[in-house]
């Protein structure tokens, strides 16, 4: 595949799109409108810094001292340089907003806009590949704004230069742009394979959403993973730009740079590494899928939703920025942001929490279209299929992963013993977090997979709904419990969330009795699932009816 | 030996082919051989499983069970490969309005891998086949829905396919749309292409299809060449004469005496009756009226349509 990119401007899907989007007159329009542009907002930038000047200006006359004549004389001769390096940030901006929200958008679009337009099956039956037809996408459908920023480079790198950036960092930014943009696209174009046609709006609400999530993603320079910020485009425009860019704390300053296992890095290597192995799955699920039918989307095998999985808690131990609790005097006085893990224990409640969406998000990625589940409901009853089988339910694969995250667990905290203190109970504390997470995704897992072999229209996105109405319904009962008495509100939530399992003052294997019954009132609540599920399957086939 | 030739003139070839929609059998465990050259029509009633065994015959569906082979390749195992022999084109002619024709037409050609060196030339070939010269440097979005449809027509045989799967593929179209559509379809045929066309328009495919496949409910209730359908349907001959003159009772002498005559309905001027011999079996029959003086103006075998036999099929009288 990475052969396939290099040569994209020969992939036909590509060469359809720059047809179809870059015509002579289209292309000499945008080149002119890109100029305009950018000649606006020099102009501005130049009227912007005259104005400063200005000021200096009227304060030298008025005032006359040597300070205020000296002043102006230094602003004088930066004024060029100021001039070009604002209108070099303005064009960056530019580039990047429009850059990564219309990649983002018109690759969104790109398969349910050919399901709409009723072309897809024909492009399904040639012999372009998957991986083809995804890059051909993936470089033709933003082809224009490809095209719009290709005419502002030039323009944009004189003005970097001018501005007195170097040329790394001007190549940098753009480098951080083209993968963040990479990111998003496939992240569109996934998001675009798993709608039908008339779920195109959803589409786009949900690909704005993306957006809003991965821009945000920015704030995460102040958190325990620091690295994820590298996400967010505007981190490459801010943070690359303003090296500078520090944290005050207790007047000392501290530069944010992500870390990556407890080592400082520059962000356009997170970003690369970050931007690039999500484009890599997303990559992989698109590759799987691309081809199939809209019924047969199984965005990853078994195998590769354990190593998803597994990649995802690596992650954890990898990004994560160790950090003194600010609630000590050495906390309190160190120069560093506030920080999510201060000891093992703090990460370990953080990996088996998040794990609780790892394993739910693999669990959807692992259901099991109804036919499927039918033939291999079949074939385990004349015995040549086993529980581990790909068509299969997907509780023996939560399992796995489960054990794979408690594995890297074991090993992440051990890793980062020297510098994050692990107690003794803390391994003890986890695994059994971990299980009543383990128990209640399973749960709802195999929830949804009933779900879909009920006739609902769209049961994952029901079944989801539903599962939000019963955590929704948990919680007022929780509150009403409490309300009457604490102990009756702490069995509560025992019995019907795994939320008390987190509780802060666990020591080891001594959790109260209501965790331990919660666990086996879930096992029974997952038992009435799997009894229903099998009774869904066993339904007698009917046959299609004419007419 | 001979049956490794006879297997490989076999162009499209499904083996128990099964499909499964939630609890609903599409199609049920079907076995199909076509022989190259074959125009084969899939008939049968909305919701039979004729597009379903098509999008599967071409790729497009996963089956539940079963494999189609196109070729000799399996389709799921080898798509890539399985698709260069395939010219597939459905009811909706769907094109991209941004194009103009002879783009669009080279997208494909390039998209089904032809070398560089032949696709100008296939390009120019293919949009004079449909007709549409003038048009070649028109803007897609520009043209008649005709127009478009025969283009898509176009787009399915640009690769020179050596199957063509074309589901109901003249509804929405006019007269001369299916006409000229017929034509193109027999010269591709006569070029040695095998094609699989379903349709619930049985007058579509009269005197068109060398064989038919008869489905109903996800199942093949009748498959074959349509003379064997016919004659297994029909043991007897349908023979209908007429004369000219007052010979009703010498017409009825006559065919008394031959014993595989039966259920003869006859009236002044003509009548019809069922004859359970072979073709060359009828000639003494006619030769001995006309000996007898009677002087026959008509006397001929009626076959049967294609219409008539999917109805009395369709009615259950052979399930």
């Amino acid at each position: 595949m990475p052969g396939e990119l290099m040569k994209f401007w020969s992939n036909p899907e590509f060469i359809r799109h720059r047809r179809a989007e870059l015509r002579p007159v289209r292309a000499i329009t945008v080149g002119v409108v890109v100029l305009v542009i950018c000649v606006l907002v020099g102009l501005s930038c130049w009227s912007s810094q005259e104005q400063i000047l200005d000021t200096f200006r009227r304060g030298a006359e008025h005032w006359g001292t040597q300070a205020w004549v000296q002043r102006l004389a230094h602003e004088e001769q930066q004024f060029a340089q100021r001039t070009w390096l604002m209108l070099y940030k303005w064009l960056v901006g530019l580039q990047g907003a429009a850059l990564t929200f219309w990649t983002l958008f018109s690759c969104a679009q790109s398969v349910s806009g050919e399901r709409d337009r009723k072309t897809w099956d024909f492009q399904r039956v040639t012999r372009l590949t998957p991986a083809e037809i995804l890059i051909g996408k993936l470089m033709g459908e933003p082809v224009l704004v490809y095209f719009a920023v290709l005419c502002a480079a030039p323009v944009t790198l004189l003005a970097g230069l001018a501005g007195g950036l170097s040329f790394g960092t001007v190549i940098s930014v753009y480098l951080f742009l083209a993968l963040t943009s990479l990111f998003l696209g496939l992240g569109g174009m996934w998001l675009s394979t798993l709608l039908e046609s008339r779920t195109r709006g959803v589409g786009l609400i949900g690909a704005l959403a993306l957006y809003l999530v991965t821009a945000l993603m920015f704030q995460m320079r102040m958190s325990g993973l620091p690295g994820l910020a590298a996400f967010s485009p505007l981190t490459g425009i801010i943070a690359v730009l303003e090296p500078t860019d520090q944290y005050t704390s207790l007047g000392t300053l501290h530069p944010l740079r992500p870390v990556l296992f407890g080592h400082e890095v520059s962000w356009l290597l997170m970003c690369f590494l970050l931007c690039g192995s999500f484009s890599a799955w997303l990559a992989l699920m698109l590759v799987r899928n691309l081809k199939r039918d809209y019924q047969e989307i199984r965005p990853l095998s078994r195998w590769q939703a354990v190593g998803c999985a597994a990649f995802l808690n690596f992650l954890i131990y990898a990004l994560l920025r160790p950090g003194l609790d600010s609630a000590t005097l050495s906390g309190a006085l160190s120069d560093g942001p506030p920080s999510w893990f201060t000891d093992g224990e703090a990460v370990a409640t953080f990996a088996v929490a998040m794990n609780g969406l790892i394993l739910f998000l693999m669990g959807l990625a692992t259901l099991t279209p109804h036919e499927r589940l039918n033939v291999w409901r079949r074939k385990r009853a004349s015995g040549e299929a086993a529980a581990f089988e790909d068509d299969g339910l997907s509780w023996p694969w939560l399992g796995i992963s489960a054990i794979v995250a408690y594995a890297l667990l074991v090993w992440g905290l051990l890793a980062w013993d020297h510098t994050l203190p692990l107690e003794v109970g803390t391994l003890k504390t986890a695994a059994v977090r971990l299980l009543v997470v383990l128990v209640f995704v399973t749960r709802d897992v195999l929830f949804l997979q009933w779900c879909m072999l009920t006739r609902l229209r769209q049961p994952v996105v029901k079944g989801v709904l539903y599962l939000g109405l019963y955590y929704a319904a948990a919680v007022v009962l929780i509150v009403l419990a409490t309300v009457w008495s604490p102990n009756a509100g702490q069995w509560m939530t025992a019995l019907l969330t795994p939320v008390q399992s987190f509780d802060r003052h666990v020591q080891g294997l001594a959790f109260p009795m209501e965790t331990y019954i919660g666990l086996v009132v879930q096992m029974v609540a997952i038992s009435a699932v799997l009894v229903a599920i099998d009774g869904r399957l066993q339904r007698p086939m009917r046959l299609a009816s004419a007419g | 030996m001979r049956g490794a030739f006879e297997r490989t003139k076999i162009v499209i070839e499904l083996v128990h082919l099964r499909k499964e929609y939630d609890n609903v059998l599409a199609v049920g465990d079907l076995v199909l051989s076509i022989p190259q050259g074959e125009i084969y029509g899939l008939i049968g009633p909305n919701g039979a499983g004729k597009t379903t065994t098509i999008r599967m015959t071409c790729g497009l569906l996963a089956p539940t069970l079963g494999r189609a082979l196109i070729a000799g390749v399996d389709v799921a195992q080898e798509p890539e490969r399985a698709e260069q022999y395939i010219g597939y084109l459905s009811d909706f002619f769907a094109v991209y309005e941004d194009l103009k024709v002879w783009e669009y037409l080279d997208y494909f050609a390039h998209a089904y891998k032809m070398t560089e060196a032949e696709i100008p030339a296939r390009v120019t070939e293919v949009i004079t086949q449909v007709n549409l010269e003038v048009k070649r440097n028109e803007m897609i979005r520009g043209l008649s829905r005709g127009m478009k449809q025969r283009l898509g027509i176009a787009r399915a045989i640009i690769h020179r396919p050596k199957v063509l799967l074309l589901d109901e593929p003249a509804s929405g179209l006019d007269p001369k749309a299916r006409l000229e559509l017929r034509n193109l379809l027999l010269v591709l045929r006569d070029q040695g292409a095998t094609i699989l066309i379903s349709s619930h328009i049985l007058t579509e495919l009269e005197g068109f299809c060398t064989s038919i496949g008869i489905m109903e409910r996800g199942r093949m209730v009748r498959s074959g060449r349509i003379d064997e359908v016919t004659a297994a349907e029909n043991p007897a001959r349908f023979v209908r004469l007429s004369w000219a003159g007052d010979s009703l009772a010498a017409v009825q002498q006559h065919l008394q005496r031959e014993a595989r005559i039966s259920q003869a309905k006859l009236t002044a001027g003509g009548g019809a009756f069922l004859f359970s011999g072979s073709e060359e079996d009828l000639a003494p029959i006619l030769a001995a009226l006309i000996a007898g003086g009677v002087k026959v103006m008509s006397f001929g075998e009626v076959k049967q349509t294609v219409e008539e036999l999917y109805m009395k099929l369709s009615t259950h009288e052979v399930m």
